[in-house]
């Protein structure tokens, strides 16, 4: 059965972690899905990697929540699209998150980096 | 609002679309070539219909929706194969509804407690044996009327003790209008109801004021409230003649309380009298004593509800005293090396001790056995559905090919299962409802046997188990083709691997080795049951009616030995009736009076000093002329003895042996009778009794006998067809007799060995099942494989080999396997046929025609089903079969 399998180098999406991305990707501007998973992997310099079927329904998600919208238009190279935007009640949200993921990835450091030297007395 | 309105599947597939088309432009861009990025957009995309999938089912609830569809398409398969359906549910229906049913026999006989409130706390009294000097309906379960009253005061053991007393051996006489009629009655003490914590469901119970004042009210069963008056809430306070004696109707008990009679279901209660025509079994008094006065007559089955946080031991620690006691009231001295009788209690079941010894084992048998049948059928399914499974290798192979993941297909497969499994389920309960019935009939049994809400659980726990066990097995056939299957054109490619096909023969072989067990089984209870059913009764029983009669009009001799002389009378009179008789205690009915005795004034013991145990019987004139008993010696009783004070009694030839080897026992004495004839040895209590010395009274010398058997010979086709004259003579000598539990000789006797009937006859069926499922199987897994082998049989009949040949490749095949699994079962039988040993009559463990009958059995069912198969392969045309390739 074919099925990507992300190279080793690559890291699979935490869980929850996609919809925090797909919001900050959207602050730059409205964009369509797979300008989105484009644009996270690009950014994360190809060490991010997104599932293009979870990326849709995290998109589908978002937009049930009313903290994106959608509509359909033309891509720059004529293609239909639907192109997704944030809404302002998105915009709360990404702040909320981004401060909520700072303060995890903070803590997470804290403890990771004061448990090195303890291992290594092992 | 529930849900606002969706977004469409196809705008989503029009987005996904749209990803692909983007994504390949940006490939493109980056130098991939166009195939190469469409390609690979799709490949990055990952799998487009699992999306859609997850898309569709956003928001639903999920398992509902999936589970909606997996039943659809179950269904759907189901109506696609009818025959495999029909199949697969009436082998479960077969395999889980026998199990139902005798599991519900086991459940009311062993395993069911009395419906009362808190019945953990509720015991039945025994002891040890009751004094000597005493009579007895039960030696272990019955006390005198003194015990019940010495115990009754509360000494901190139990907080109820309650009495019941026997009316009669079996149904009482009845008045409800102007027809007498027969019911199941007992007389209970007045805190009968409220001590067992039975509900009223209407009126009121007895009180202790009615057991006292002996009052005349009277308590209906549910079930006879509901049978005989229709739930007619009117019936209270209407008058019942009980025995030609008013009682006035005050109660209806609760529904499924059927009294504390085993095997029987108590139609309406009465608080404990003291009078002449409620003596315990109708007897007359003793010496002037009736049940209440005479501490030697001990006839009371006593039940004890414990007092609040007493245990068993405890209880009895405080009542042993007491009891030891009263067990010596109006006997005086023990006899020398006599000891004390030691009270215990037993669990108060539906049935009493006797009835789970006597039905215990062969039940654990039964269960055995059908659990061996559901193993069968369950093994049946298995190979019906990895068969039907191989055959849709295909449809998985696509499935799994267009993305469906394993998780999905088990799914699948298990929803079939169940759904199999719940029609085959609530076909099998129904099945099983109607069996209960029929052999609750069977074995005489009128407490209801019905499935209850423990039957139900078993049931479920057979089901659930099943429906796994049909889900999982056939799965990894299912997606062992893997998705690259679905490329592959031909069923033949498409093989199957040996390990499979060793699988489903040893499954076969299995079947045939528990089908060989069965076989044993229910010949060695079919051989058991025809032995007991030749067993010589030493009487002619052909044509003799009889039927229990208990007059109202007279208590004791004279005026009962004129009663019944007159009713001989008047019966003979009547068209086809050749010869009368009456006798106290029914043949073949379990009754029996018993007492060592004196013989010509000394004790009589055997020659080697043992006290001999005597059967004995009071009968009237004609008796052994009626049923045709030879008389060996001098002469039965007739109508003069009645009236002479010379007291005459007749012995079997038994009898004489034992007490008079050498010499002719006629004018010696037995107790103060003069014997005047010796009859040969016949059957008393039950067709399989050993014979045991016995002596006859005339009733009519006797104090005169309640109720009493008449025995007639009728000629004709249906004797029982005079049953109607003889009721009108009846009633015109005692409007409140009706003829109880009439029925002809043959039959009676039969009861007694109703037991072993209802196990030969299960067991047959048992067989017969096991049979017909191993057929079955082994018909459809030999036609599968010869479906699957049509090209290999093409190419070999190509090459040359004869329809002879290929006729025989198959059913030795069949054959094979039935040999491994005799060779298996043989062992297996064996065992089988060591525990079923108690329960054989006349027939070894290791009966040899029984053993080559079974195995005939088995290869005549590997024949059977491998004929048509079999004939299939030689018919194959080999060009046609390879055409197909």
């Amino acid at each position: 059965m074919p099925t990507q399998q992300p190279s080793d180098d690559r890291i699979a999406l935490l869980q929850g972690t996609l919809d925090l991305l797909i919001l900050r990707t959207l602050l730059l501007g409205a964009c369509h899905g797979q300008g989105v998973a484009r644009s996270i992997q690009r950014q994360s310099e190809e060490v991010l990697f997104v599932d293009h079927g979870s990326l849709y329904l995290a998109l589908q998600r978002l937009e049930d929540k009313k903290w994106i919208r959608a509509r359909w238009g033309v891509s720059e190279n004529n293609r239909r699209a639907r192109f997704y935007e944030l809404t302002p009640k998105g915009r709360d949200q990404l702040a909320e998150k981004t401060s909520q993921w700072n303060r995890l990835t903070e803590a997470m450091a804290r403890i990771l980096n004061a448990a090195g030297p303890q291992n290594e007395e092992v | 609002m529930f849900r606002r309105r969706r977004r469409s599947e196809s705008d989503f597939a029009e987005e996904v679309r749209a990803h692909l088309e983007l994504e390949a432009d940006d490939l493109r861009q980056e130098g991939v070539s166009s195939d190469e990025a469409r390609f690979q957009a799709h490949r990055t995309f990952g799998n487009v219909r699992a999306a859609q999938e997850s898309f569709y089912l956003r928001g639903r609830w999920a398992w509902l929706d999936r589970l909606l569809r997996d039943l659809r398409f179950g269904l759907r398969s189901m109506r696609q194969s009818p025959g495999f359906t029909l199949t697969a549910v009436l082998t479960l229906a077969l395999g889980i509804g026998a199990n139902t049913a005798v599991f519900s026999v086991m459940n009311a006989v062993l395993l069911r407690s009395l419906p009362v409130a808190d019945p953990q706390r509720v015991v039945y009294l025994q002891d040890s044996g009751s004094p000597n000097g005493t009579g007895t309906i039960d030696s272990h379960e019955t006390f005198s009327y003194a015990v019940y009253t010495a115990l009754r005061p509360p000494n901190g053991a139990l907080s109820d003790l309650m009495a019941v007393g026997l009316l009669s051996t079996d149904k009482i006489g009845v008045r409800i209008g102007s027809i007498p009629e027969q019911a199941e009655a007992d007389m209970v003490s007045g805190n009968f109801f409220s001590g067992l914590g039975v509900r009223i469901l209407r009126g009121r119970g007895f009180t202790p004021q009615d057991e006292s004042t002996n009052a005349s009210v009277l308590v209906l069963s549910y079930d006879y409230w509901t049978g005989r008056f229709d739930r007619d809430p009117n019936v209270l306070g209407s008058t019942i003649f009980v025995k030609g004696v008013p009682f006035t109707v005050t109660g209806i008990a609760d529904q499924g309380f059927e009294g504390v009679e085993p095997t029987h279901s108590t139609d309406f209660w009465i608080p404990l009298q003291n009078r002449l025509e409620f003596n315990v079994l109708g007897n007359p008094p003793e010496k002037g004593k009736l049940y209440q006065a005479d501490p030697t007559w001990w006839c009371l089955r006593l039940i004890g509800r414990l007092a609040p946080g007493v245990s068993r031991q405890q209880a009895i620690a405080r009542l042993q005293p007491v009891f030891e006691h009263a067990s010596r009231i109006g006997l005086g001295n023990p006899m020398p090396g006599e000891h004390p009788v030691v009270l215990s209690v037993t669990d108060a079941k539906n049935f009493g001790g006797d009835y789970a010894d006597q039905y215990g084992k062969p039940l654990h048998m039964l269960m055995a056995m059908v659990g061996l049948v559901l193993l069968i059928a369950l093994t049946n399914l298995i190979m019906l559905l990895m068969a039907r499974n191989a055959a849709r290798q295909r449809e998985f192979s696509l499935r799994l090919a267009l993305g469906a993941r394993p998780a999905e297909l088990l799914r699948q497969l298990l929803t079939e299962s169940v759904l199999l499994v719940l029609l085959g389920g609530a076909l099998a309960w129904a099945f099983a409802v109607l069996a209960s019935h029929v052999l609750a009939r069977w074995a005489l049994i009128e407490s209801s046997l019905a499935p209850d809400r423990t039957v139900l659980l078993f049931t479920c726990a057979v089901l659930a188990l099943s429906a796994i066990v049909l889900g999982v097995a056939p799965f990894r056939t299912a997606i062992s083709g893997g998705a690259e299957l679905a490329l592959k054109t031909s069923a033949a490619t498409a093989h199957t691997d040996a390990g499979k096909s060793r699988l489903g023969k040893s499954i076969v072989a299995l079947q045939m080795a528990l089908c060989m067990v069965l076989l044993v089984g229910a010949g060695l209870l079919t051989r058991t049951l025809v032995n007991l059913r030749n067993i010589p009764l030493g009487m002619n029983t052909t044509g003799i009616v009889v039927f229990g009669l208990n007059p109202q009009s007279a208590h004791a001799n004279p005026q009962l030995a004129r009663f019944y002389q007159d009713l001989r009378t008047r019966l003979r009179a009547l068209p086809g009736v050749e010869s009368t008789a009456v006798s106290s205690d029914r043949l073949g009915s379990w009754w029996s009076n018993n007492s060592d005795v004196m013989v010509d004034g000394k004790h009589g013991d055997a020659p080697d000093g043992s006290t001999v145990l005597v059967r004995m019987n009071d009968i009237g004139p004609n008796f052994f002329h009626t049923l045709q008993v030879p008389i060996l010696l001098g002469r039965e009783f007739t109508d003069a003895d009645g009236t002479s004070e010379h007291h005459v009694a007749v012995v079997n030839q038994l009898f004489a042996q034992t007490f008079f080897p050498h010499e002719s026992p006629l004018g010696h004495k037995v107790n103060d009778f003069t014997i005047v004839g010796v009859v040969a040895n016949h059957k008393y209590r039950s067709m399989d009794e050993t014979p045991i010395p016995m002596a006859w009274w005339d009733y009519a010398q006797g104090p005169g006998e309640g109720g009493m058997t008449v025995e007639m010979r009728v000629r004709g086709a249906d004797p029982l067809s005079i049953l109607p004259s003889v009721q009108k003579i009846v009633a015109q000598l005692d409007p409140n007799a009706p003829l109880i539990e009439p029925t002809l000789q043959r039959q009676q006797f039969e009861r007694t060995i109703s037991q072993q009937l209802l196990f030969a006859r299960l067991a047959e069926f048992f067989g017969l099942l096991a049979i017909v499922l191993v057929a079955t199987g082994l018909y459809g897994t030999l036609s599968y494989r010869v479906n699957r082998r049509t090209a290999e049989i093409g190419v070999r009949m190509a090459i040359g080999a004869r329809r002879g040949q290929v006729l025989w490749m198959i059913l030795r095949d069949s054959l094979i396997l039935t040999a491994i699994g005799v060779v298996v079962g043989l062992p297996l039988a064996w065992l089988t046929g060591r525990a079923l040993a108690s329960s054989l009559y006349g027939v070894q463990p290791l009966d040899p025609l029984t053993y080559l009958l079974s195995i005939l059995g088995v290869a005549l069912v590997a024949l059977a089903a491998g004929a048509l198969p079999a004939l299939r392969a030689a018919s194959i045309d080999p060009l046609q079969a390879l055409r197909t390739e």
